[in-house]
């Protein structure tokens, strides 16, 4: 039995998201916390760079909650670099208990199924849950070096440039989300562990960093926030609660291109939502939203092909995040991937729409590929792997 | 669930692929407009030097086309030409001189030495390994043939 349902609800108490600028200029564009002009954000390298947005999105969920960092039990969170280099640098500057989690791009997926099992268990009070990718340093590590003048195939995908954070907690959320300034993001504040050293050149770019951040696009600078977009414009209606979810299998059918890893995840995705459908005896008549991570345009295509030899159609409401992230004229090709994903999507968008009360019970299936840079190279075929939470979004009473 | 080899072919089958005729002639012709490039600088060359020989010219002409190669790599625009033109712009020495510079760019944040000396070759390394083998053959088997 792979599928569980929890005792207790876990309810989603805020989610916050960083994006880089193409990111800003896609489809979800209006609904990120926020967004950049610039993708290296004051750092040196692209993967400083990740390691901060990934800090800063906890931060930011965790103020957004109304939370402090003493508050949160653990942090649950992972990244696509090696050995999770971005997001343990990030969790230096917490004063809580850190898991590390890698599943490739389905890493938010299996945060959010640890992250409500510990609290549905009474492990834990609040958890975050965080992912974050970033294109140049994904580039870097698994393809070519970005100057390289080589074409990119079809079927490749591009990876998003981004970080998110869901933080769940085991109490009911407050109807205003807490206002997120500017301020409280890139300041520097008493638990941050960085030298004496540090700090002094951290104070100095704070007023850079500032002027990096895409005023017109990110929901958190002051005269944004009477925007419809914006999360702190009106109380919520409804809150959101994680119910249950189901652990996936790595599936492989023996795909061996790492340029199409749509077609290395379809299939896992496919055995995880009938998995799914069978063991908590749903349908998809069930659900008013099915997002699944990121397999792309064609890797939805190769889902709904999976799923209809299983005799599932998939209703016209299913979405797959990476093959909306982008619009056409961004040329991504198959849409956006990356663990940064699936996470900024469904912090933003899907999040919001919960809290209007729009979607009443979705599933979520972030996907994987589970491949290194060098497991092609020794001729191995590469698995998938995808993970379902179901969230359910009810009436403030 | 399916059958791995029905999977294969099915996506194999309907993978979406390049558009054959755009890329060739983007590559047909960005190729022959640097080579194009390679030639008149090779003339412009003999015309200041008249008194060099055909072939201090041509190492000189491909000096100049490398450093060509490597400055618009450097201001990043060679990539950009890359996305359009593919093998039209990879096939020709500024290409390669595209592939030394592009790592070196890219590790230059962890060091001279483990970064862009250690690195510098990850995408050029195979073309000099078989370069200089091939040459060391051929001249080998030239040293008895000729």
């Amino acid at each position: 039995m792979r599928t569980f349902r929890l005792k207790s609800p876990v309810y989603v108490k805020s989610g916050f998201t960083i994006v880089g600028p193409k990111e800003g200029d896609g489809n979800f564009g209006d609904c990120f916390d926020i967004v950049l002009r610039d993708d290296l954000w004051c750092e040196k390298s692209y993967e400083k760079c990740e390691s901060k947005l990934h800090r800063d999105s906890i931060s930011g969920a965790i103020k957004k909650a109304g939370l402090k960092r003493e508050d949160i039990d653990i942090l649950l969170g992972g990244d696509l670099l090696n050995e999770l280099s971005s997001t343990s640098l990030a969790a230096r500057n917490f004063p809580c208990a850190f898991l590390g989690l890698y599943n490739a791009c389905s890493t938010f997926g299996e945060a959010m199924l640890v992250g409500s099992m510990l609290i549905d268990g009474g492990f834990a009070k609040n958890v975050t849950c965080s992912t974050s990718s970033h294109y140049s340093s994904a580039e870097r590590q698994y393809r070519f070096p970005l100057e390289l003048g080589n074409q990119r195939q079809p079927t490749a995908q591009w990876t998003v440039t981004g970080a998110g954070c869901t933080v769940l907690s085991s109490e009911i959320p407050p109807k205003h989300n807490c206002r997120v300034y500017e301020d409280d993001i890139i300041s520097i504040d008493e638990g941050m562990n960085i030298d004496s050293k540090t700090l002094e050149k951290y104070k100095k770019s704070v007023e850079k960093q500032k002027q990096v951040i895409n005023l017109d696009k990110s929901n958190i600078i002051e005269d944004n926030f009477s925007r419809l977009n914006n999360d702190y414009l009106c109380p919520n209606t409804h809150y959101a609660v994680v119910t249950g979810g189901t652990i996936g299998r790595v599936i492989d059918l023996g795909i061996d291109d790492e340029a199409n890893m749509g077609s290395c995840m379809a299939p896992a995705a496919a055995d995880t939502i009938l998995t799914h459908f069978e063991e908590s005896g749903m349908d998809p008549s069930d659900y008013d939203g099915i997002f699944t991570g990121d397999l792309g345009r064609f890797g939805k295509q190769n889902l709904e092909y999976l799923l209809s030899k299983e005799g599932v159609t998939l209703p016209n409401y299913y979405m797959d995040g990476g093959a909306s992230y982008f619009t056409p004229e961004q040329k991504s090709f198959q849409g956006g991937s990356g663990a940064g994903c699936i996470n900024t999507v469904f912090n933003s968008y899907i999040l919001k729409r919960l809290q209007k009360g729009e979607l009443k019970r979705i599933l979520v299936v972030p996907t994987g590929a589970l491949l290194n840079k060098d497991t092609p190279l020794q001729k191995e075929t590469i698995p998938g792997i995808a993970h379902a939470f179901t969230v359910e979004s009810r009436k403030f009473d | 669930m399916i059958e791995r080899q029905e999977y294969q072919d099915y996506v194999s089958k309907n993978a979406p692929k390049s558009p054959m005729v755009r890329t060739l002639i983007a590559a047909f012709v960005v190729g022959g407009i640097i080579c194009c490039i390679g030639e008149g600088v090779g003339d412009v060359i003999k015309l200041i030097f008249k008194d060099m020989s055909e072939k201090d010219a041509a190492i000189w002409e491909s000096c100049v086309m490398i450093f060509l190669g490597s400055f618009f790599t450097a201001l990043g625009l060679y990539d950009k030409l890359g996305h359009y033109a593919g093998g039209g712009s990879i096939i020709p020495i500024t290409g390669f001189a595209n592939s030394v510079v592009s790592p070196a760019m890219e590790y230059n944040r962890e060091g001279v030495f483990f970064g862009i000396c250690a690195k510098m070759f990850v995408i050029a390394g195979p073309i000099i390994v078989f370069g200089v083998t091939v040459s060391f053959l051929i001249g080998f088997i030239s040293y008895f043939v000729v």
